[in-house]
């Protein structure tokens, strides 16, 4: 149990870095903006109570906001992705329910669930988040477009992390 | 209590999310410039609307007394041209003059929001800067003074109501032409207090007080209200108290007077200060 909670606690970290260090500076024209922390709110084991899940992801989103100077701006999104976690989850459930404690990977329920469950997260987190940024309904389709953009690019990064902790 | 109790536990998740998002938002909107103007537009652009929508009810209700009121100013317009036109008749002259100018524009706005029950009222009028419309032009109400712009946006413009602690007018009375200064106690939007007039001279209950050219905003001669009570105070002035001629409560089109030598007035007393 401990050991578990330090390994996600760690995978955490190092995702956080990631996208702060590495993703944060790819200047690839305005349409690609992949933001892989989000995987931090997948990663986390379907028994956790909902409340410590808003609040992992709420400071999960303000450590992101800091380092990019755009207070409120990924912690809103990351929070409504948190608390529509349960819901996507509810709605995608596999036949026979899921295991309690198991971790909600790839490895445990095979590439089709954890592919809806990865783009269902991705797509309301950047929904939110690119809204959030333009904060205007001008230029809706173009605001759209980078949405979907990004999102594939988040979910590209997310599916070769998944297939790299299987394969361990 | 225990009721109260089950809706919270019921609802535990999403009041943590709602408290959460409501930080977010709050960061977002003081922290970062962008979205904190765009908030502020939008609200300010609602309430605008609403001010715009209320003040054209409150015009269409009042029509009645607006139609009265112009066709009582005509009559009396047309009866300062029919004397005009009897003095120029009489000397078989006609003047075009040129050289000297029009002193005075004035250009008709309509009040669009507007207070008499704060300590410092202002109004706003429809019009701004794209309509020619400066700070410290004069604003009368019918024919009697109203207030002064203080600021103007393009289409926009707030002035100074005469109910505004700030406000100081330089008011005479019409009969002997002694001057004072013109302000507001705060305390009823009917009545003003003209101060400074020495207790040597009379005031009678009656007397109608009208600005003086010394302020360069105000046209000479304008009324501004009659003395209720002149009061003799400890001191060697009287404390007059004033009624207003111009009905703040349901203030409606006004006439924003530019005065256009101003400027020139302005720079010569300015060399000799």
């Amino acid at each position: 149990m401990i050991n578990s909670v330090l390994r996600l606690g760690l995978s955490g970290i190092l995702l956080i870095l990631f996208q702060i260090l590495i993703l944060n500076n790819i200047q690839f024209s305005g349409y690609v903006n992949p933001y892989v922390y989000i995987m931090i709110i997948m990663m986390i084991p379907s028994l956790t109570p909902a409340w410590l899940l808003l609040i992992i992801s709420f400071f999960t989103g303000l450590i992101i906001d800091l380092f990019t100077g755009s207070p409120g701006m990924h912690s809103g999104a990351t929070v409504l992705a948190a608390f529509s976690r349960p819901y996507v989850l509810r709605i995608i459930a596999p036949r026979d329910g899921y295991e309690s404690g198991s971790a909600l990977s790839l490895g445990v329920y095979g590439i089709k669930w954890f592919f809806i469950y990865a783009s269902a997260i991705v797509l309301i987190h950047h929904t939110a988040l690119f809204f959030l940024e333009v904060f205007r309904f001008e230029g809706f389709f173009r605001t759209i477009l980078r949405i979907l953009v990004s999102s594939a690019f988040t979910l590209g990064f997310i599916l070769l992390l998944e297939y790299y902790r299987k394969g361990r | 209590m225990r009721n109260l109790l089950n809706f919270l536990l019921k609802y535990n998740n999403l009041i943590v999310f709602l408290i959460l998002e409501g930080i977010a938002l709050y960061l977002l909107a003081t922290g970062n410039t962008y979205h904190n103007s765009r908030i502020v537009n939008g609200v300010q652009g609602i309430t605008r609307g609403i001010n715009e929508r209320i003040a054209n009810t409150r015009t269409y209700l009042n029509l009645r007394e607006i139609n009265s009121g112009l066709a009582s100013e005509n009559t009396s317009l047309r009866n300062k041209l029919q004397a005009l036109r009897q003095e120029q008749s009489l000397s078989f002259i006609d003047v075009n003059d040129t050289v000297a100018g029009q002193k005075y524009r004035y250009t008709t706005a309509r009040v669009i929001n507007n207070s008499v029950n704060r300590q410092k009222n202002f109004f706003t009028i429809d019009k701004g800067t794209r309509q020619g419309i400066k700070p410290d032009m004069a604003v009368i109400c019918g024919n009697s003074a109203a207030g002064m712009i203080v600021g103007c946006s393009e289409n926009f413009s707030v002035a100074i109501s005469i109910l505004n602690l700030d406000f100081k007018l330089s008011a005479r009375l019409k009969s002997n032409g002694y001057f004072g200064s013109l302000t507001w106690d705060g305390k009823n939007f009917r009545y003003v207090l003209l101060n400074e007039i020495p207790q040597h001279i009379s005031v009678n209950v009656g007397d109608t007080i009208e600005t003086t050219a010394y302020s360069a905003i105000f046209p000479e001669g304008i009324p501004i209200g009659t003395v209720v009570e002149p009061k003799k105070s400890g001191s060697d002035f009287y404390v007059i108290k004033v009624a207003l001629f111009t009905d703040f409560k349901k203030l409606n089109y006004v006439d924003v007077i530019a005065n256009l030598q101003r400027n020139e007035r302005k720079e010569l007393e300015n060399r000799f200060q």
